[in-house]
């Protein structure tokens, strides 16, 4: 089994792990990798050999010791990556994220290592200190958003709309409405909607009424 | 033995936990909190079990009061077992809940209620599963048709067991409660709220709050955001093994009608109207007929008991405080209780809450402070108490401020008693406009001064059903249960010293003392404060003492048109009532409260002494 695939089967599980908080079954991967499960199946025994990963009685896979920390460095070599790609030169993200999965089997500790200190550095740090005076605005794919790129929120959308939750800005709100069940990826359809008045939103089977300024920091997308 | 009932608000928690304890409920005061918490012994097997029903919550992480109140009841252990109670309809969203009371592991039994609802939903909860993936015994009830209530109590008795799930956090969470756990030992949930800035312990929260800081800077996410979502996705996944989707029977959605402009504008006008109808209908009604008993049997006896003056004038004072206590408590608190339990009843409050929004907004205030507002039209008592359902302190000091402005049903008394009927409709009306005017001003003024942040609303749409008699009789009950027993010893006091006042020769003192105020600002007779301060215990006692001051009920051939007008609209204004001056007092502190009373005294003499100039 060549070492970038390998590479790659296990940062996927670990990412799905983290996703869905349960281990993937190997039809999860199959529609990850986008390969037919009979194959998916022949890497899994594999990796099992190779001690990577353990596979329960219901099918589910979980990762060994190591396979885990091979996991973890590569998820966060192309978590770096791709964050440089897509925001510090500009590239679309779908672009970036492909790139960086190329590119994350063959860079070095040391250079993801430097490449996210140097991150960190440029960052504009006030979008994340909890100071209180700037808003931290955070996307669910991971982009930090900052008030130039403004996201549309619930209220640019009209009745009958079905929206996935971006990210909630501020902070004072956002505890209930994370209790609701408005978190980010979340599904959510607008039920009733008056002008730029109360909205109506129907989230994880309920509906739940919001007023507009509260709407108005739900930042979302059409559902496709 | 205690039993706590715990679950999200509208779960049925209320309804099992009177189907369990019947109506012999008492309200406690936890310590250091206003919430209140309902209480209930039943005896089972010849033991006596007392049954503890928590306010309806969507988390324990939170700083609202009933939050911070389970949380504290969760971590004394103070229940030997917890009966949560999950709506089958939202099972998911209940879950949420679940997975949180399950990191403090207490024993616990679950109960999904609502199964009746579920099923007309056309879904089915597999208990199996559900019992297998939590680990605790799982009980399928319909509380509103009393299917299984009564299997609640020995199976909580017999097999609640220390629920040991565990939500698997992020990583990088997982990694930060262990550090927690082993540098600073404390246990796991008081690490998780922590990272979340919420606790006492200030190492914790520093050590917490760096960890936290370093994790959000990885996740470009704040741990708010990983924690909830890690939960829901655990509550997801659960869920979604235990619960199938059936055959749905159509049915038609009354909320096409309800949450719209038209017709739901109008329906909401037409439901208020008819329900301040009916309580000032039935209210006053009822009224009259105790207060005649009242005096027929009670107060005229005791007059002719030829007591000596001092005990006579105390034992006076007291019946008048129980009379004016009883006068408006069953007539219009209990009355207007039973409305507004039926309309919280069938979910029609929250629809009522979203089309007001707006309205509210323009006051500095949010949709469900329509409740409140037309409860005050009813009474001032019954608002303030409901105050509490506003989500800060500023939304209910503004509402309390205007509340005790609404024209009640006993200024309605005044308004109509004196300027209705000596002075002319019109007037009467012109007296509304004015009280209407202030409150917007006052609205206005007091949205930009009072401190606080602005919480927009966020309010849960209940499901539409029918109303249990039973509950709603239970719950009007309870809460005047709750204002008998708070109000009344108040009202008996200031009565007494008031009596007291009188008998010592006071009150001829005082209408010489506050002679300036009220001949020279308002344009009125002397004995008219008397008639003021007698307001203040009840506001229909102003237009009665006035009339026995006066020495006669045809007012206005001893008082003047403009007079009979000031003294209405200086009476309306004043000060509210004893009553409520004690409920805001309990609801909102005695700094509020002092505010409110002075404010509204000189609002009352302003504008009476403008009106005073003005019609001279």
């Amino acid at each position: 089994m060549q070492p970038s695939l390998r590479e790659d089967y296990l940062e996927a599980i670990q990412h799905f792990t983290i996703l869905n908080g349960h281990s993937p079954r190997p039809h999860d991967l199959a529609v990850v990798f986008g390969k037919p499960e009979s194959e998916i199946q022949s890497d899994l025994g594999n990796l099992r050999a190779s001690g990577d990963i353990t596979i329960a009685g219901d099918t589910s896979v979980n990762l060994t010791k190591t396979g885990r920390s091979v996991g973890e460095c590569v998820m966060k070599k192309h978590e770096t990556l791709q964050f440089f790609l897509s925001e510090i030169l500009g590239m679309d993200s779908s672009t970036a994220s492909s790139e960086a999965c190329t590119l994350e089997h063959s860079v070095s500790d040391e250079t993801v290592d430097r490449l996210g200190n140097y991150l960190k550095k440029t960052r504009p740090s006030g979008n994340i200190s909890a100071d209180g005076t700037k808003p931290a605005v955070y996307g669910y794919t991971g982009v930090i958003c900052d008030e130039s790129c403004t996201p549309r929120s619930l209220l640019d959308f009209n009745e009958g709309d079905e929206l996935v939750v971006r990210c909630i800005l501020g902070q004072s709100c956002a505890k209930r409405l994370l209790d609701l069940g408005v978190v980010p990826g979340e599904k959510v359809k607008i039920r009733r909607k008056h002008g730029k008045d109360a909205l109506v939103l129907q989230v994880k089977g309920c509906d739940v009424a919001l007023s507009p300024e509260i709407a108005a920091a739900v930042s979302v997308e059409r559902f496709l | 033995m205690k039993i706590a009932l715990l679950g999200n608000p509208g779960a049925g928690k209320s309804l099992i936990f009177n189907q369990l304890t019947g109506l012999g409920v008492e309200v406690n005061r936890y310590p250091g909190s206003s919430v209140c918490l309902e209480c209930g012994n039943v005896c089972y097997k010849k033991e006596k079990i007392e049954i503890v029903d928590l306010p309806g919550i969507y988390s324990l992480d939170g700083n609202s009061e009933e939050e911070i109140l389970v949380r504290k009841f969760l971590e004394s252990g103070e229940a030997d077992i917890i009966v949560a109670v999950l709506d089958s309809t939202k099972l998911e969203r209940n879950l949420y809940l679940f997975s949180q009371v399950a990191e403090f592991s207490p024993r616990i039994i679950v109960v999904v209620n609502m199964i009746d609802e579920a099923e007309r939903q056309g879904l089915i909860i597999d208990v199996d599963t559900l019992s297998g993936r939590l680990g605790v015994p799982v009980l399928l009830t319909a509380a509103s048709e009393g299917r299984e209530i009564d299997r609640i109590l020995p199976l909580a008795l017999g097999s609640g067991r220390v629920v040991s799930i565990q939500v698997p956090y992020d990583h990088h969470i997982e990694a930060a409660l262990k550090s927690l756990e082993k540098t600073l030992g404390t246990p796991r949930y008081k690490n998780l709220l922590a990272l979340q800035g919420t606790g006492e312990d200030p190492m914790l929260l520093d050590a917490a709050a760096a960890i936290a800081h370093e994790i959000e800077l990885r996740h470009r996410m704040s741990v708010r955001q990983i924690i909830a979502t890690n939960r829901h996705n655990f509550a997801r996944n659960i869920a979604a093994a235990a619960v199938r989707q059936g055959d749905q029977k159509k049915t038609y959605d009354l909320d096409s009608l309800l949450t719209r402009v038209f017709p739901g504008v109008p329906i909401l006008i037409a439901i208020l109207f008819f329900l301040l109808l009916f309580v000032f209908v039935t209210g006053s009604w009822m009224q009259e007929l105790i207060v005649q008993v009242f005096t027929t049997y009670v107060i005229l006896p005791f007059g002719t008991m030829d007591l000596p003056p001092l005990v006579e004038r105390i034992g006076f004072s007291v019946l008048v405080a129980l009379e004016a206590g009883l006068g408006i408590a069953f007539p219009f608190i209990f009355t207007f209780y039973l409305g507004l339990s039926l309309l919280e009843d069938t979910g029609y409050l929250t629809r009522a809450a979203f089309l007001a929004d707006r309205a509210m907004h323009r006051l500095g205030l949010h949709g469900e402070a329509i409740i409140p507002m037309v409860i005050g039209f009813g009474c001032t008592v019954p608002a303030v108490m409901s105050l509490r359902i506003l989500k800060t302190r500023r939304e209910q000091t503004i509402a309390a401020f205007l509340i005790s402005m609404v024209p009640c049903s006993a200024r309605t008394v005044v308004i109509a008693g004196i300027v209705a009927a000596f002075v002319g409709i019109a007037w009467a009306f012109s007296i509304y406009l004015i009280v209407f005017v202030l409150i917007i001003l006052t609205a206005v003024l007091l949205s930009r001064i009072t401190p606080g942040e602005q919480f927009g609303m966020i309010v849960e749409m209940s499901v539409l059903r029918r109303p249990q008699v039973r509950l709603v009789l239970a719950k009007s009950w309870l809460r005047i249960k709750e204002f008998l027993f708070i109000a009344m010893p108040l009202l008996i006091i200031t009565s007494i010293a008031l009596g007291l006042f009188q008998y010592f020769g006071l009150t001829d003192l005082f209408q010489q003392m506050v002679a300036p105020v009220t001949v020279t600002l308002l344009g009125l007779p002397g004995y008219a404060s008397t008639a003021l301060l007698f307001g203040v215990f009840r506001k229909e006692l102003a237009f009665e003492t006035l009339a026995v001051l006066a020495g006669t009920a045809n007012l206005g051939s001893v008082m003047t048109a403009a007079e009979l007008y000031t003294f209405a609209i200086v009476s309306v204004l004043f000060v509210p009532c004893i009553s409520t001056i004690a409920v805001l007092y309990r609801q909102l502190g005695a700094r509020i409260t002092a505010l409110i009373s002075i404010y509204t005294v000189f609002l009352g003499l302003f504008v009476g002494a403008i009106i005073n100039i003005l019609m001279k």
